[in-house]
């Protein structure tokens, strides 16, 4: 019994105090996308160059959905190359679209002069009923849909080189070299 | 302090049992659409806010999340149809409250195990001198008898 007692601080305090750590370096509100392996919610929407694009045009090809912001500094400015590169690197294979996350239309237009704008559409989510029907809870959220239009991977925060790498080859099979 | 253990520990259980009985058959929702809506709004968590719900908050997704709760209640949705409209986007994260019940029953069992170790740990301790049985012993009589005599002569 005595020697349980003095067992007691290893096997539960050690742990206990461990885990309540880890929280502090996690962000509550990155938790798994329900819509992970099932079919990307629908839209139609206007885009930034006043076009209506829905997601029925891009049925049949592998698309991201990256929701941003002009005042998402820096995560948004740090990731805005990374799609960039994918949308110049694959072209047709790979529609990238933006999405504007609770944004003014003139913001986002002078945060493309800025940091270049790639020439893929962003759509115009006036009552962010679309990052609603994502669930997203803040830019950056990227969401990786497959040819067949099933969610396959939701990143939270900024895209890097390196996670593209990594999760691009879910939806694409021609980037995973 | 040994007798009160008992009474100590069904008071605890008591207590407890009755605020488990409050919480779970705590009355449902209000019965107008409005009451029903705001009820739901105050349930969901804001997506873009540090732990607001979508009732207090003011950013365009909470308006946006109200109004969709307007929409559905008006349109004959359940309270339960309603939140798995949210829950199929966000997850249970969602939901400021976890939707199982018998999620809120880990607490009250957390407290009733410490309180039955700690009742189990008191009953075993060996007790103190000072809370020994007062009553001495017919040795102990005649030792202080003795020392008593010894004294006087």
């Amino acid at each position: 019994m005595r020697a349980l007692r003095w067992l007691l601080v290893p096997l539960l305090v050690v742990p206990v105090t461990w885990l309540l750590f880890q929280g502090f370096g996690r962000d509550p509100r990155e938790v798994a996308s329900p819509l992970l392996d099932r079919e990307a919610p629908p839209w139609t929407l206007t885009t930034l160059d006043g076009e209506t694009l829905s997601s029925d045009d891009l049925a049949g090809r592998p698309y991201l959905v990256n929701f941003w912001a002009s005042w998402c500094i820096p995560a948004c400015v740090d990731e805005h190359p990374v799609l960039a590169a994918a949308h110049d690197r694959y072209g047709d294979e790979l529609i990238v679209v933006g999405v504007l996350y609770q944004d003014d239309t003139d913001d986002a237009r002078a945060f493309l002069a800025r940091y270049g704008d790639a020439g893929y559409p962003h759509l115009v989510d006036p009552d962010g009923r679309l990052a609603i029907d994502f669930g997203v809870t803040g830019p950056p959220e990227t969401f990786f849909v497959d040819a067949d239009g099933l969610v396959r991977y939701r990143q939270f925060g900024p895209l890097t080189d390196e996670l593209m790498a990594d999760r691009l080859p879910l939806i694409l099979p021609v980037a995973a070299r | 302090m040994r007798r009160w253990l008992p009474v100590v520990a069904l008071g605890l259980v008591i207590a407890v049992a009755g605020i488990v009985v409050t919480v779970v058959t705590a009355p449902g929702a209000a019965p107008t659409h409005a009451e029903r809506a705001a009820a739901l709004a105050a349930e969901l968590r804001c997506p873009d806010c540090q732990g607001l719900s979508v009732a207090d908050s003011p950013t365009a997704s909470a308006r946006e999340i109200r109004r969709q709760i307007d929409e559905l209640v008006a349109g004959g949705a359940t309270d339960d149809e309603v939140r798995a409209h949210f829950v199929a986007r966000y997850g249970e994260w969602i939901r400021l409250a976890p939707s199982s019940t018998a999620l809120w029953l880990i607490p009250f069992g957390v407290v009733l195990a410490g309180g039955a170790l700690l009742v189990a740990w008191l009953l075993r301790r060996p007790r103190s001198s000072a809370m020994q049985d007062a009553t001495p012993t017919e040795a102990q009589r005649r030792a202080v008898r003795d020392e008593a005599e010894a004294l006087d002569a």
